[in-house]
């Protein structure tokens, strides 16, 4: 072999070896999402496990295979996520960043008071060459407060509705004690979710069954004393107490309860948000009976393997932490469907194509059953009431599982499944 | 890109919040009372676009009057009192305008949709920049005019006979008053421009959260207001600019990357900064630390 013959050959090879490295980076791309969530501070908790399931749930999507894209090539899902301490103005630094950089979807807040402003400054109708909002799309997993993603076309969330959840709890409680008349309600006055719960939710739909308020107490997030609002309680007598508040007023509130001897004579009724293991952790034997509605509990194998996968990775399974699970397979069967090809030349073509996808759902799976889309793309997610027994949640009632056994014409009986 | 130049949104915002401080401590006063102004203009301004439909020109304008009127009026009975009796006085005036806001209720229908402060919820929608169709890049740049109009305004003064009488009365209020200086108009004067900043800040603000709650005009904030001047010196308002920048853009943002360890990193290099603190960009202390840090040594001392 002469020499130009060598050059030629050698000049082939590398064309075909780059050729080939080519095709191998084409056959497997990176699919870029990002995580945002209160990582600091007395709600940190929130983005630790939320950052534990995204990585859990997007780990084992690409040990699965990874998703299939537009053109047939394989994706794999790297996350990043980042801390907004919950503050408005790092949420929007925050969005900016990821809207500037190829991420194809962002899945957080944690908190409203960030979902708020964050969903204000994307675009508020698709397609509005009007307004310059960003157009990028975010699936919130955390943010539960009522109503948040009518703020933006760019916007979901696949949050419980808990107007659906205490609208079902206060019927159950009437039916299951006709004898109880009243309710007495505590509020953690100026933190915007709690606030939202107890007067446009909690109160509201104990009145609409039948129950009459008969007192309101209010504190504030960082109170730490809570003896006049107790004292209030006890003096109303309710027959159930219902408790519009975060972990770490819920466990002041009930400590309190438990030195005044406070003690509902039928129910106490929390927070969403507050079953949670913080809650456990803080007050299990003050909040043992305590009932609070939940979309997540792990009443079947794949709920029970996200739960122990989230504790592989460093968090706690919660409803707010596991809607994040959902999130990543909602993205992945929406990038199948929608064909997004991960490319950085298509980024912003891939983005439309993810929040189209989404705006088209009806139903998606969740890790209780069937989750409903609804047209200003919130979520209807099953539910459970859970009740802390000896320092675990447990499952109290199904209403799905007792609505079946009803029309089959069986007595649906007390589930109680220890959660981990 | 578009990250960068909101990022500069931001400084902005800050930098008005902090020369609205730099303004008061120049005549010695340390006023808590930043907070509130911001959250009055930033409710005011709001409520202006989204709620009335004005321009953002007379909505800020009148967010930073608004804010002003009051100030003038708490100047008068702040007079009375000082240090660390004012920072509680001024504290105070702070949390009764937030609990004003956890309690203020005001919508309007528009487009079928409530519009307006809704207590302790919060208020939002105040869209008017992208409604307007303004650009991130426009709004920096209108964002950095004011900027620009009110921190040259206050360097123009301070070089002025007017910044020398101002620095007086903070330097020693006895010699200041003996020279014939009214110290009343003056610090009344502070106060109430003090005031209109703030006010024009917090409506800046509003617009560029699309957002606001009470919970956003706390004593952190009137803590950072008066943290701004004072990292960044007193020799000029180049100080809270470069102090905005060191806090909002290298230990919020620059420091993203450490996770948890930002949080407590961020104590940390406030401390240290406040210890190594410079009076001015071209300070001769700031010198001396670059000539350290490089290797460089003095002028004086190479020609010896």
């Amino acid at each position: 072999m002469n020499r130009k013959t060598w050059i030629a050959v050698m000049a082939v090879a590398s064309m075909l070896a780059l050729g080939l490295a080519d095709a191998a980076t084409a056959a497997e791309r990176i699919i870029k999402i990002a995580g945002f969530g209160a990582k600091s501070g007395v709600v940190r908790s929130f983005g630790v496990n939320a950052e534990a399931v995204l990585r859990a749930a997007t780990d084992d999507i690409n040990n699965s295979g990874g998703v299939r894209l537009g053109d047939g090539s394989i994706g794999k899902f790297q996350v990043d996520f980042f801390d907004t301490r919950c503050n408005a103005e790092e949420g929007i630094s925050i969005v900016r960043r990821l809207a500037s950089a190829d991420y194809l979807i962002a899945v957080g807040p944690t908190c409203s008071n960030v979902a708020e402003p964050v969903f204000g400054i994307l675009q508020a109708k698709v397609g509005d060459s009007s307004d310059t909002g960003l157009q990028f799309p975010i699936f919130t997993d955390g943010a539960i407060k009522g109503g948040l993603a009518k703020i933006s076309e760019w916007s979901f969330r696949n949050v419980p509705s808990e107007d659906a959840m205490y609208k079902a709890l206060f019927v159950w409680l009437a039916e299951k004690h006709p004898d109880a008349k009243t309710v007495f309600g505590g509020v953690e006055e100026d933190f915007a979710h709690s606030r939202f719960t107890w007067y446009s939710v909690m109160k509201e739909r104990s009145v609409q069954a039948k129950f009459e308020v008969v007192g309101e107490a209010k504190w504030l997030l960082n109170d730490t004393n809570f003896t006049t609002q107790v004292r209030e309680m006890k003096k109303a007598n309710a027959d159930i107490v219902s408790i519009s508040s975060h972990p770490f007023t819920t466990c002041g509130v009930l400590k309190e309860m438990a030195r005044q001897r406070v003690k509902p004579r039928v129910a106490l009724v929390g927070l969403t948000s507050s079953s949670s293991m913080e809650t456990l952790n803080g007050c299990a034997a003050q909040a043992e009976g305590i009932i609070i509605p939940t979309s997540f509990a792990p009443t079947n194998a794949k709920a029970q393997r996200v739960a122990e996968l989230t504790a592989k990775y460093g968090g706690s399974a919660d409803l707010h932490s596991t809607a994040a699970w959902e999130n990543v397979e909602i993205i992945r069967d929406v990038i199948v469907a929608e064909k997004v090809m991960a490319k950085p030349e298509t980024v912003q073509q891939d983005r439309r194509r993810m929040r189209d996808g989404l705006a088209k759902l009806k139903s998606t799976a969740g890790l209780m059953g069937t989750i409903a889309r609804t047209e200003d793309r919130e979520a209807v997610k099953p539910f459970v009431y859970a009740t802390a027994k000896e320092g675990a949640w447990v499952v109290l009632y199904d209403p799905a599982k007792a609505s079946a056994l009803r029309t089959t014409g069986e007595t649906p009986a007390l589930a109680f499944l220890p959660q981990r | 890109m578009d990250f960068y130049i909101g990022l500069l949104q931001i400084f902005g915002i800050h930098t008005l919040l902090g020369l609205s401080a730099y303004l008061l401590i120049l005549t010695g006063q340390v006023s808590m009372a930043q907070a509130g102004f911001f959250a009055i203009g930033a409710y005011m301004a709001g409520i202006c676009t989204a709620m009335w439909g004005w321009h953002i020109v007379p909505a800020l304008a009148l967010g930073g009057l608004l804010s002003g009127v009051l100030a003038l009026l708490i100047g008068f009975p702040a007079l009375r009192v000082k240090g660390m009796m004012l920072v509680i006085a001024t504290l105070a005036f702070s949390e009764v305008v937030r609990l004003f806001f956890f309690n203020f209720n005001y919508t309007v229908l528009r487009d079928g949709i409530p519009i307006g402060p809704i207590g302790a919820e919060g208020f939002r929608r105040i869209r008017y920049f992208p409604e307007n169709g303004w650009t991130t890049i426009e709004v920096s740049l209108f964002m950095g005019l004011i900027v620009l109009l009110v921190g040259g305004a206050l360097w123009w003064a301070d070089r002025s006979r007017l910044g020398a009488v101002v620095r007086a009365v903070g330097e020693d209020e006895l010699a200041a008053q003996s020279v014939g200086i009214n110290l009343t108009t003056i610090k009344v004067a502070a106060m109430t421009l003090g005031g209109v900043i703030a006010g024009i800040g917090g409506g800046l603000y509003a617009h560029m959260t699309t957002h606001v709650e009470h919970l956003n005009f706390g004593i952190l904030l009137a803590t950072f207001a008066i943290a701004y001047p004072i990292l960044g010196g007193m020799g000029s308002v180049f100080g809270t600019l470069a102090a905005v920048v060191f806090v909002q853009g290298f230990l919020v943002e620059g420091l993203r990357f450490l996770g948890d360890w930002r949080n407590l990193l961020f104590g940390l290099l406030i401390m240290l900064a406040m210890n190594v603190r410079i009076k001015q960009l071209g300070d001769v202390r700031l010198r001396n630390l670059l000539r350290g840090l490089f290797g460089l040594r003095r002028r004086s001392h190479a020609g010896a």
